[in-house]
């Protein structure tokens, strides 16, 4: 409805109170909804709107006539703007709301994962076991797991008629003058055969002895060969290394223990044990009640062994260590029979998640 | 080795309990496996009185005692008839424990209170002897307990001894070793021997380099029978069986001194007399473990005038043995030489406590005292009279000096041991040991044949000294860029990929059965083969990781999985000639849905072929240039492992032209073979050491387009047997360089097409670096490409 502006204060005063009544007949403060609050809004307060149009024609009028009735005008329109701001948030929010219920969702419905690998624990504990060597400066190395009598046992100073052959139940290749390589040492004997001293080198990697599996044994696993070659290395450099290294394996807090031992490749020798870490000292299954672990074993390398590559013992000394990686892995995740490693059990598997690569 | 500690107690006083010592052992290099008590399991059982006896008030059968421990009285209801005034008795004071955990309180039997009991030998579980309680006899002090009063109890200790110290597998031996280590002397071993026989010429020995010593000694008169209590407690104690009191006194000197013994009838050795020589063609042994072995010529054997009596130092023969019998016998104290016992133990797979102990190195110089302790104790506890000894001896050089320094040995170790201390360590256990200041001379004892170089000595040094007083050194490390091999370097990345995309890691045997091949379509002649396998599963050495993935998948299936995605890096074997090669691969399977969303059945799309293929592709990414042939085109080659893959559906990858991989699905005959027919798998196999060869460049990062691209869809129709890469080939080959990309986007076949079509949609993608194409331009290179997909493949757009 289009009204002609006021030209006088009477005819101002007339529109002013139709615009008054029709707005309190529009009832801003319940609007029903945001189409309708904008019709109003329009209607009074926008570019042409009944209120705009008010205070535009104040012009016509008076000043003094204008002094009393702008304020008035003013007012009205102001808390008009106040109503239709306070019903746009009420009505926003209810509008919200009601399209946020409608889009709610099951939010306890399973997760769906993206496909995601697993490392086999054996590969994750022989990379925690080599890299700890890695940044001491060990380099990498690997051999053949099929390999001959000399590199498997007469190069380590175990000739044929030797008892110690008797703990190396050994698989000989049909027909071949072969044999699956019973330790990583044979490693020791392949680098120093290919390179000058000094050495610091891990061997990781597959051995074989021929025996009947069962919970802690089998005939296939795993070791970390270590070796050290260098002038005036000795038994006390070992010790170090092996301690540094059990306690960046275990903990700062890990105590250790060199117990004397015989390997034919190693004189002296030691086997190592660290303090048990799942009893006080106080004996448990673990640690078959003694309260210590064996972890693994090492010794100063034989000067048999250095002579049988050509090293010359009186100017090179070392010291090698081999590590068996499934005992490490049982201990460090308590698993209890070792033939869980190669049963590839995906329930099994599913538990090692920690490390992906 | 089992040690019984009353035993070893007789050749070395020590006081310590058990454990301690096992932990000294322990330090000095023998590992104690376990330590068992021996005896009755009772506690607080004492000797004591029966001061008086009474009737029951309330019972016929029951008698009140006074019974005195040497402290005070007791009052004690006793149920035996034999119970009398003034018998000394073993008696279970409250608070002990008897046999089977039961233990002793006051307790009220009709109505008279009963401050303990008075035991039989049931009761404590010691052999019966007569009805009713044990009566001790007079002697023993009142309140003594009944255990260590009668030498009841023992521990007996599981001793590892390791291969190099057989001097210590014996009581004597592990005694002397103790002895060295604490310092302490031995107990001199006396038995004086009584010849009254004169001597006989009984004994040759044709090889004397392979039996440097043998004795053979007459005893007549002998009274075979049961060994008395304490020697058959001793054999029992380290778990061996007592037979008659000469074969247990040769076992007895066996684990006393450590040196073997065998003892013959003399009556049954034709001619009566002893030839140490070489085995020949044909004979045989028939032996003390009731076998027959076949004896390979040139073994060295004990032998009388006809035949061998026994293989020398493993095993004696049973018909010539010492039995009940036997009064006549020859007592053999011999040594023989530890490879000459190996090669005659191995050969004829016959094993024994002699054999072990000679074939490891026995005593040289302790035969002529070990035999002559025993044919003492044959007469002390057998009777008879004995001869002297006929010996055959060479000559053996002593052990050699070893000349030193302790500085040397100090360096050995890393550690400043003075040299008092080094000397003094050295001294105890040498047989002669001198030099001044820093040089040592060092001679060992005939038993130790272990002692040879300066190495040598500094284990002993670091034994006796303890190995916890050699520091712990980080001498400063060189820093050195430790290298790693390439094949390890592929190994990490191809883990990494394949975990990235949803695949586990597993981890098989490299030995598997023949029926496994054979389930897998795989020639079982081409693998290598371990000549005496374990068993039927660990006969051949795996030509093909796949094998055991599909066991691995099989059993996961069985056992409830329903998506089975594995992949193993290991090695894989191959005959090559007159040797084997290893190489390195890296293979994988996938089967059944690759989300776990089975409520959202639309996501959950099962492995296909292509999925493996988008595996390989990542795999091969960035090695060198793929290409793809499909099995049995020239380019393909041949793997060992074709036959496991499904002849169509299988392709091989190749690296710059060169066959690197192999996907596919897996044979169906295969899949039949391990129940894996319903499930759809796909398999792949790729060689890792060719993707080691071909260490991947680091990436470079190349600067794109800020320029917007232009997209054309094209839904082309063609002849259901053009290959989609024909068409993307097609495209590529006459496309202007501003061709971006080229993705199909659909796969059509069946209603609304023309019979024998499919329709592939495909979008070109346009772009250029420096400018924005025009639609000219680009509707050229589509009409072109159109054009040249219509004249070498016939397609058709479809409208």
């Amino acid at each position: 409805m289009k009204r002609e502006a006021p030209t006088s204060r009477a005819a101002w005063e007339q529109a002013y109170a139709q615009s008054e009544s029709a707005l309190r007949a529009a009832d801003v403060e319940r609007c029903a909804d945001l189409p309708k609050l904008e019709e109003v809004r329009v209607r009074f307060l926008g570019r042409k709107g009944e209120l705009t149009e008010l205070l535009k024609a104040l012009k016509n009028l008076s000043l003094d006539d204008r002094r009393t009735l702008g304020p008035l005008a003013q007012a009205l329109k102001d808390s008009l703007d106040r109503q239709v701001s306070a019903r746009r948030a009420e009505l926003e929010d209810a509008y919200d709301a009601a399209s946020l219920q409608k889009d709610a969702i099951d939010l306890t419905l399973p997760s769906l994962r993206p496909p995601r690998g697993r490392l086999h624990p054996l590969t994750t504990t022989l990379h925690e076991i080599a890299c700890i060597f890695q940044f001491m400066g060990y380099s990498w190395e690997e051999g053949p797991f099929i390999e001959d009598e000399r590199h498997n046992f007469s190069a380590l100073n175990i000739p044929d008629d030797h008892p110690a052959r008797d703990s190396h139940d050994t698989f000989y290749l049909q027909g071949l003058p072969l044999l699956l390589r019973t330790h990583t040492s044979t490693v020791q004997v392949r680098v120093m055969e290919s390179s000058k001293p000094p050495l610091r080198v891990v061997c990781p990697g597959r051995v074989f002895r021929h025996e009947q599996i069962d919970a802690t044994h089998s005939a296939v696993f795993h070791q970390v060969e270590g070796l050290v070659i260098d002038e005036g290395v000795g038994f006390a450099d070992l010790k170090g290394h092996l301690q540094a290294f059990l306690q960046k394996l275990l903990g700062p807090s890990t105590q250790t223990r060199f117990r004397p031992s015989y390997f034919p490749f190693t004189e002296p020798s030691t086997e190592v044990d660290v303090k048990c870490f799942f009893c006080p000292g106080s004996g448990c299954p673990a640690c078959k009640r003694t309260g210590w672990i064996e972890i693994l074993g090492a010794g100063v390398v034989n000067p048999a062994v250095l002579s049988a590559v050509g090293y010359d013992p009186e100017k090179w000394s070392g010291f090698a260590f081999g590590i068996g990686v499934e005992r490490v892995a049982m201990l460090l995740h308590g698993v209890q029979d070792l033939r869980d490693f190669y049963s590839n059990d995906l329930r099994f598997l599913a538990q090692f998640d920690e490390d992906l690569v | 080795m089992k040690i019984s500690y009353n035993w070893l107690k007789e050749h070395l006083p020590l006081e310590l309990p058990a454990a301690e010592l096992a932990a000294h052992l322990s330090r000095l290099g023998f590992e104690v496996a376990g330590i068992a008590r021996l005896g009755p399991a009772f506690t607080g059982v004492v000797a004591a009185k029966v001061a008086s006896r009474e009737k029951h008030p309330n019972a016929d059968k029951l008698s009140i005692c006074l019974v005195d421990d040497g402290s005070r009285t007791w009052n004690v209801v006793c149920g035996a008839p034999n119970v009398a005034e003034g018998q000394t008795v073993a008696f279970a004071r409250i608070g002990a424990v008897l046999p089977g955990g039961f233990k002793i309180g006051k307790a009220k039997l009709r109505g008279v209170e009963s401050e303990g009991m008075i035991c039989s030998r049931a009761e404590l579980g010691l052999p019966k002897d007569g009805d009713g309680i044990w009566v001790l006899g007079e002697g023993p002090a009142l309140g003594a307990d009944v255990l260590s009063l009668l030498g009841l109890a023992d521990d007996v200790l599981d001793v590892e001894v390791a291969s190099n110290r057989p001097d210590c597998l014996s009581h004597r031996g592990l005694a002397r070793e103790l002895a060295a280590y604490f310092r302490k002397p031995l107990k001199p071993l006396r038995l004086p021997l009584e010849e009254t026989l004169g001597s006989y010429d009984l004994v040759r020995v044709e090889d004397g380099a392979a039996c440097p010593f043998y004795s053979g000694r007459l005893i007549e008169g002998v009274k075979v029978g049961e060994s008395p209590e304490w020697l058959k407690n001793r054999l029992e104690a380290v778990g061996l069986r007592p037979i008659n009191n000469v074969v247990d006194i040769t076992n007895f000197i066996l684990h006393d001194v450590g040196h073997p013994l065998h003892a013959f009838d003399a009556d049954r050795l034709a001619g009566g007399r002893i030839v140490v020589r070489r085995s020949k063609a044909g004979e045989t042994l028939s032996a003390l473990d009731h076998k027959s072995y076949d004896l390979p010529e040139g073994l060295l054997v004990v032998a009388d005038a006809e035949k061998p009596v026994a293989l020398a130092g493993v095993m004696g023969a049973e018909k010539s043995s010492v039995t009940a019998g036997t009064t006549r016998m020859i007592l053999e104290g011999a040594y023989f030489i530890p490879t000459e016992v190996r090669r005659s133990s191995r050969k004829t797979r016959l094993r024994s406590d002699s054999s072990y102990r000679f074939e490891r190195g026995a005593d040289p110089e302790a035969a002529r005292e070990a035999a002559a302790r025993a044919a003492a104790l044959i007469l002390q506890l057998a009777g008879g009279r004995a001869a002297g000894a006929c010996e055959s001896s060479s000559p053996r050089a002593a052990n050699p000096v070893v000349k030193t320094t302790v500085s040397r040995l100090n360096a050995i170790l890393g550690a400043a041991f003075p040299s008092e201390q080094v000397r003094d360590a050295l001294a105890a256990i040498a047989a002669e040991s001198k030099g001044e200041a820093d040089q040592l001379e060092f001679r060992a004892p005939s038993w130790r044949l272990d002692l040879a170089t300066a190495f040598d000595l500094a284990e002993e040094v670091a034994r006796l000294l303890g190995y916890e007083n050699i520091p712990c050194r980080m001498a400063p490390l060189a820093p050195v860029a430790a290298r790693t091999t390439p094949v390890e370097a592929a190994s990490r990345r191809a883990r990494s990929h394949l975990c990235a995309l949803g695949l586990w890691e597993a981890c098989n045997y490299d030995l598997l059965a023949e029926k496994t091949l054979t389930a897998c379509r795989l020639p079982p002649e081409g693998p290598p083969r371990v000549a005496d396998p374990l068993s039927e599963d660990w006969a051949l050495l795996r030509p093909s990781l796949l094998p055991g993935l599909l066991k691995n998948a099989q059993h996961n299936l069985s056992r409830g999985a329903d998506a089975v995605r594995l992949f193993e890096i290991g090695k894989t074997y191959a005959r090559a000639g007159a040797g084997v090669t290893e190489r390195w691969r890296a293979a994988g399977l996938l089967l059944g849905p690759l989300l776990d969303a089975r409520w959202q059945a639309a996501r959950a799309s099962r492995a296909g072929f292509y999925d493996a293929k988008a595996v390989v592709e990542d795999l091969l990414a960035r090695a060198g240039a793929l290409g793809w042939a499909r099995l049995g085109e020239p380019a393909a080659g041949r793997t060992p492992c074709d036959p496991l893959f499904h002849p169509t559906n299988s392709l091989r990858a190749l690296l710059d032209g060169a066959p690197a991989a192999t996907v596919g699905w897996l044979h169906p005959r295969a899949a039949r073979a391990f129940d894996l027919e319903r499930e759809g798998v796909v398999l792949f196999d790729a060689d890792l050491e060719s993707l080691a060869a071909r260490a991947a460049p680091r990436a470079r990062c190349a600067e794109f387009s800020a320029l917007p691209v232009s997209r054309r869809d094209l839904a082309l129709l063609v002849d259901k047997a053009v290959a989609y890469a024909q068409v993307e080939a097609v495209v590529r080959a006459c496309a202007p360089a501003d061709l971006q990309d080229f993705l199909l986007f659909d796969v059509y076949e069946g209603k609304g097409l023309p019979e024998g079509t499919k329709s592939l949609a495909v979008r070109l993608t346009f772009g250029r670096r420096d400018r924005t194409l025009t639609d000219a331009e680009i509707a050229q290179a589509v009409e072109t490409a159109v054009a040249a997909l219509a004249r070498e493949l016939g397609a058709k757009l479809r409208t």
